[in-house]
């Protein structure tokens, strides 16, 4: 089979072009060799001055206007074939020798070199020899021109162009005068013309007359095909005609192929490019039919000892070549693959490789790069059977030109045509394609097997074609994307090709393809930014961030750092601007003078060793030095040491840059640099729920610049906890020089701890030191900006950026908070406690001092919980349980705090908060205990019944008197309510203290409101009548109902009594003696008061001991059915006398029916009846009867 | 199992193979044989995307072949607008039982169809379901 074959190929003329003489230099040989082979087709027009007719010519219709002849130059020339006689085109028709006058001084021997080479050519019909660049010597030799040596004289490029031009016409007049010979002795003494197909057949079984026709017949065919070449078609078509004719007749089924297939090279010399559907046809028929004779010669002939089967694939491999256009792919596709089939009925290996390669050409012309690139393949193969180097390099070669079809080419490769990168799909590739193949990475990509196997042949072919770069290059490849597919021996297999590869190349060659697989670089400074220069980014470590933070400083503003996101640690905030540095392209910033961390991460994934060199840092754009403060050896030491883990499957495959993004690297001047610390240690202070304390920061300038200006704010959770700051302290520092030191105090108080957190750690019964902490990181931060001058200090002079800019500081506060007291709940105690009578009524409440009975909290009487002042009793108190545990393993010293206001409508009076406090005991509970708490409500209550509770309130005064108080603060909103609670509650606070250090103040407001929430108005209104015993004087002997006017005639009473029964115990009764008494009815309205009043007395058991059968007590005075009216906030004495029989405790209750009660009082006593009379009821009084003295 | 060398391989639209298996019963050389048979699978892939424009039919018998193996092709639908789940399955072979390898085709698409419907497999992405696996070699046994 020949190589490059198609329709046209009938009518070319066979040129051998042999280097002839001394060595001739490549270039040069190459330039003179395309010098002539320019000249493939030679008009007949243009050679019509050479031609001389020496007899008539055979040709009678040469298109001397418009013919051509056409030459084909076989550079080396051929070996005969056997076939030249079937198709007289296979034949060397002219020897063109080229000479280097300079390497071959003797010209005659040089023609005697070409002589003897033209003998190898025994159908040469003309024989020339050029000799280039001839030395004047040699052109002065006349000797030349009987040597039939042509001298191209030294002149330039055109001239000589020219001169080979009309040298190549002359050579075709030549040709065109010979075949006009041949073709005249042809016809006249006929020819005998053989194939090998006849050599040993013998024509003695044919008829005689049978072998004369079919000889004519191949005699016809061969003028036919001299026609061709004298470029005169309709010539051979006749004579082509006939041969077919003769051919049938005779039954020559290869020759009669032949001839038909001359006939369509006549049919369409001049017509190639038209594209005429008939045309087409026609010779898609002619050539089927071709086919098809060529089959038959096959089957009729002895197929072992030669094959015309190579015809046959010829045939094919034209009609396809004619066909070859995308819209009749699948004709030609069904052409190729029969002829690929046709490959296994070749003797010849080179002959399947020739089809191979014309296989793949053709599929390659039609855009089936996939099935060029399968042929290819195949031929790459079987070079690589054969054993010799120039195989291999083709191999290497065809290979090569495969990689891009399965997209494995050499990046050198790759950026020549980096745009369409897309050689697995072929025409109908969408555009969505080309971007998912650049995803998915070539080791994701499962055609993977191929791609190794096309690399590891390229890799074998290389290192047998002895080509290092190549076989680096492949190896590399394979190495860089294949390397998991790869078994470590097979790894280690490619390390040493790559070594020896490299030994190979000169020192200094550098390959477009990265070996290693994955040699991750990573650069990561001191903020944690973390950029990735080769490949993508893998952890960010930062060290410190929050230390060293900048903040672009906006000079026009007090508050500088607004309005400027700080450049990290986060990448994204959402109040930066999608400004110049938008995408991921990070902006860093380092400062001179202060290290920069960069780490570089080294990952070997290979089975085999690899040695790091050097590392180096490349830095364009500014022009600063950067001189490494640890070298390389440090860090491969640490990486050997297991520092550096990587996992080598994390991202194989993926060779893209991802995420390269080479950051802006800015340096600015030296700025201050802060640098806080914990007086006392750095480590989280660790805090009960609410307890308060300070916590000490040292601020320290550890830059080299002075810090002008400094700002303290807030952020992160738990803001509120942080109670003061010494903003004042830090402003006075300033500025601070470096090295200079302030120390601030925060104060702060621990938060609660959510309610989640403490039950989760109540259930799991978890250790008390971790289970009840809060979670770490969550405290309060605070973000110190600072910044040094806006006159930047650096002397140098050169023009500086508008502003250094400042930073910013993050102080975590590490507050670790532990739960401490937990509140249990709280409620309002309905007790009553009745007061003893005495010669005094308890403090009432408008007196303001009444603290003084508050009741005592003692931790020592362990028998009782309260204490209360037996005289008092719970008269006029109100008392609010608060129930604590304490779970933590410390115990809690608990007080609590009433702070009372000043009562500014009596002036005189006002309230020491110090000695409030004093009073209060504190209640110890130790772990895992619980405690009661109370607190006395008594001084909440307001005096009279109406306006002071709006004026406390801070409401209008217009109502008063008009509307009720409880009828108004019914109608008041809730938040009234709220708002009236709030105040009482904040008055009282429960502090605790634990061990010396830690104090707090237990957050109950949520609970106390809870639980005053029904009964507020019960806390703080008084009843609308107060009712009070006390013994009268004995001196005084009132026996009627006296109304004393005054508000608080009760204060003068202590004093008046100094005189009287001191030798008594306070309050004694002594039985068997009249006793006076009075009971004081008190009006805390401001409307008159009528009422019926009555007095008890009862004993221990609850009897009535005034009246009744078993009567006790004796009485003077009236004790029932008491007329009175009480004036608005007045009060009223009835005095009467008791004589008690029997010594014991009786108890005095005063009530009261309230005729004509006012809406007011109808409220309190929360009745709707008009009708229905209201009952007062005082508070029990105790009288303690003794026997004697 | 009358097929002594068969090749099947899932293609997805980006002409990424999302599944393939040597479903052939001869182990001569099953290494070297595998990989030819995948170069003669994605060579074939040139002509099927030819040859599909140019037919409605699912199943394209022998649209490609290279010395004894054929390549026959199943279209799955779609491929005209261009969908997203347009899928070839292609089988080489070298057995001529037309019918078996039809049903063979019919069975694995409807199979396929069941991977794609599952929410957790990405179209386009690799079958790794042993299960798949082991079905479409029940079935090739059972066909071709």
């Amino acid at each position: 089979m020949e190589p490059d074959v198609s329709m046209e190929t009938g009518s070319e003329i066979r040129v051998a072009v042999l280097p002839i003489g001394g060595a001739i230099p490549r270039d040069l040989l190459r330039d003179y060799v395309s010098m002539l082979a320019r000249h493939t087709r030679v008009e007949l027009s243009s050679i019509s001055s050479f031609y001389v007719e020496h007899q008539k010519s055979p040709f009678a219709h040469q298109p001397w206007d418009t013919g051509a002849l056409r030459i084909q130059f076989v550079v080396g020339g051929a070996p005969p074939s056997p076939w030249e006689d079937f198709q007289s085109n296979r034949k060397v028709l002219a020897v063109v020798g080229v000479c280097h006058c300079p390497s071959s001084p003797d010209l005659g021997l040089v023609a005697d070199q070409f002589a003897a080479a033209c003998k190898g050519y025994t159908s040469a019909l003309v024989e020339r020899c050029f000799a280039f660049c001839p030395s004047d010597a040699q052109l002065e030799d006349k000797s030349n021109k009987e040597n039939n040596v042509i001298l191209f004289p030294p002149s330039d490029r055109q001239a000589q162009e020219l001169h080979m031009l009309t040298m190549v016409q002359d050579l075709a007049a030549s040709l065109l005068m010979e075949f006009e010979k041949w073709v005249l002795r042809a016809e006249s003494a006929g020819t005998i013309l053989k194939t090998p197909l006849d050599s040993q057949s013998s024509l003695s079984s044919e008829e005689f007359i049978k072998a004369k026709k079919k000889r004519l017949g191949r005699a016809q065919k061969t003028i036919g095909d001299y026609c061709l070449l004298a470029g005169s078609p309709v010539d051979a078509n006749a004579h082509y005609t006939t041969a077919i004719e003769l051919a049938r007749l005779t039954g020559d089924v290869f020759w009669h192929a032949g001839a038909l297939e001359g006939s369509v090279s006549a049919l369409l010399v001049d017509r190639m490019d038209l594209r005429d559907p008939t045309l087409e046809e026609e010779v898609k028929y002619r050539y089927y039919s071709v086919v098809q004779l060529y089959r038959r010669a096959f089957l009729q002939d002895n197929a072992q000892r030669v094959s015309t089967v190579s015809f046959e694939l010829e045939a094919a491999l034209k009609l396809a070549r004619y066909l070859c256009r995308r819209e009749l792919s699948k004709e030609v596709v069904d052409l190729l693959m029969g002829a690929a089939d046709g490959a296994k009925s070749l003797i010849d290996a080179s002959d399947r490789l020739i089809l191979y390669v014309e296989i793949a050409r053709l599929f390659g012309m039609l855009g089936y790069h996939r099935k060029a690139a399968f042929f290819s393949r195949q031929v790459a193969q079987l070079y690589l059977q054969q054993d010799n180097a120039n195989a291999a390099v083709s191999a290497m070669q065809v290979l090569s030109i495969t990689s891009k079809a399965y997209q494995v080419q050499s990046r050198r490769a790759d950026s020549n045509s980096s745009v369409s990168p897309n050689g697995l799909g072929s025409g109908h590739s969408d555009v969505g394609k080309m971007h998912l193949q650049s995803i998915v990475s070539l080791f994701e990509s499962q055609w993977n097997t191929l791609q190794m196997v096309v690399l590891r042949e390229i890799l074998m072919s290389s290192v047998r074609a002895g080509v290092p770069l190549a076989a680096w290059s492949a190896a590399a490849r394979l190495l860089r994307s294949y390397y998991p597919l790869i078994t470590p021996a097979g790894q280690s297999g490619l390390a040493s090709s790559l070594t020896n590869s490299a030994e190979r190349l000169p020192p200094g060659t550098r390959c477009a393809d990265p070996a290693l697989p994955f040699i991750r670089h990573l650069l990561l400074n001191e903020y944690g930014h973390s950029c990735s220069f080769q490949l993508e980014m893998l952890h960010s470590f930062p060290i410190h961030p929050s230390q060293v933070d900048i903040v672009k400083r906006n000079p026009g503003k007090e508050e500088w750092w607004l309005d400027s996101a700080p450049s990290g640690p986060f990448i994204y905030t959402p109040f930066s601007k999608g400004g110049p540095n938008d995408g991921n392209k990070q902006d860093l910033t380092w400062i001179v003078g202060e290290p920069v961390q960069i780490l570089v991460e080294l990952a070997n994934p290979c089975g085999f060793d690899l040695t790091v060199d050097s590392i180096y840092l490349s830095v364009h754009s500014v022009n600063f030095d950067v001189f490494p403060l640890s070298d390389v050896d440090n860090l491969l030491l640490g990486a050997a040491q297991g520092l550096v883990l990587s996992d080598p499957f994390r991202c194989c495959g993926s060779g893209k840059l991802k995420n390269a993004s080479i950051p802006n690297i800015s340096v600015v001047p030296a700025l201050p640099l802060l640098v806080s610390h914990v007086v006392g240690g750095d480590g989280a202070a660790i805090l009960y729920e609410g307890e308060i304390r300070d916590i000490w920061l040292s601020l320290t300038n550890a830059g080299t610049v002075p810090i002008e200006q400094a700002h303290i704010s807030l952020s992160g959770k738990h803001q509120d906890s942080v109670i003061s700051i010494a903003y004042e302290t830090l402003r006075l520092a300033l500025p601070l020089k470096p090295g200079a030191e302030v120390t601030i105090p925060v104060t702060i108080k621990a938060w609660q701890l959510s309610l989640v957190d403490s039950d989760h750690a109540m259930s799991k019964n978890a250790p008390l030191s971790t289970g009840k902490m809060s979670k770490e990181g969550n405290g309060p931060l605070l973000l110190v900006y600072y910044a040094g001058p806006l006159e930047p200090s650096d002397p140098s002079g050169e023009k500086q950026s508008p502003v250094p800019p400042g930073r910013r500081l993050v102080v975590p506060l590490h507050v670790c908070v532990l739960q401490g007291l937990r509140f249990v709940r709280a409620r309002l105690l309905s007790m009553e406690i009745p007061a003893h009578v005495s010669e005094t009524l308890p403090k009432p409440l408008e007196n303001g001092n009444s603290f003084e009975v508050t009741p005592d909290f003692s931790e020592h009487k362990n028998d009782r919980l309260i204490r209360i002042d037996p005289y008092r009793g719970s008269w006029g108190l109100r008392l609010l349980e608060l129930e604590l545990s304490n779970p933590t393993d410390v115990a809690f010293e608990v007080s609590v705090l009433i702070q009372l206001e000043k009562k500014d409508r009596h002036g005189l009076m006002s309230v020491d908060l110090d000695s409030a406090d004093m009073d209060c005991h504190k209640t110890r509970i130790d772990r895992d205990y619980s405690a009661r708490v109370l607190i006395p409500l008594e001084h909440f209550k307001l005096p009279i019944i109406d306006g002071s509770f709006f004026a406390k309130d801070a409401q209008t005064d217009n109502c008063v008197g008009k509307v009720s108080n409880t009828g108004c603060s019914e109608r008041n909103t809730k938040a009234e309510l709220d708002a009236c609670i709030n105040n009482l509650v904040s008055k009282i606070k429960v502090r605790w203290q634990s061990g010396r250090n830690s104090c707090g103040e237990l957050n109950i407001k949520d609970a106390i409101q809870a639980a005053l929430q029904t009964s507020v108005m019960d806390v703080l209104l008084p009843d609308p009548l107060t009712f009070g015993f006390r013994l009268r004087k004995k001196e005084t002997m009132p026996n009627q109902t006296n109304p004393t006017g005054k508000l608080n005639g009760f204060s003068d009473e202590p004093f008046a009594q100094s005189d009287g029964c001191n030798l008594r115990p306070k309050g004694s009764i002594l039985a068997h003696e009249m006793t006076p008494m009075e009971i004081l009815v008190r009006n805390n309205t401001k409307e008159m008061i009528k009422m019926n009043l009555s007095i008890t007395c009862r004993d221990v058991a609850g009897e009535n001991c005034v009246e009744g059968d078993k009567a006790t007590v004796l009485w003077a005075g009236v004790l029932s059915g008491i007329e009175l009216v009480v004036p608005p906030l007045q009060e009223i004495t009835h005095p009467f006398s008791f004589y008690f029989l029997v010594p014991g405790e009786y108890t005095l209750l005063g009530a009261a029916v309230i005729d004509d009660a006012t809406d007011i009082l109808r409220t309190c006593a929360r009745t709707n009846s008009a009708v229905e009379p209201i009952f007062c009821r005082g508070s029990p009084f105790h009288v303690h009867v003794v026997g004697t003295l | 199992m009358t097929s002594a060398t068969a090749c099947f391989v899932i293609v997805s639209r980006n002409d990424i193979p999302i599944y393939d298996a040597e479903l052939g019963s001869s182990t001569v050389r099953k290494e070297d044989a595998a990989h030819q048979h995948q170069f003669i699978l994605h060579a074939a892939l040139d002509v099927v995307q030819d040859v599909a424009w140019t037919t409605s039919a699912m199943f394209l018998k022998s649209v490609d072949r290279f010395n004894d193996l054929v390549v026959s092709v199943y279209v799955t639908a779609g491929h005209i607008l261009l969908n997203p789940i347009c899928y070839l399955l292609m089988l080489l072979h070298d057995s001529r039982n037309e019918d078996g390898m039809k049903s063979f085709f019919q069975e694995v698409h409807e199979l396929y169809i069941k991977i794609l419907l599952n929410p957790l497999y990405l179209p386009g992405s690799r079958i790794t379901s042993s299960h798949f696996d082991t079905k479409v070699r029940a079935l090739a046994r059972k066909y071709l």
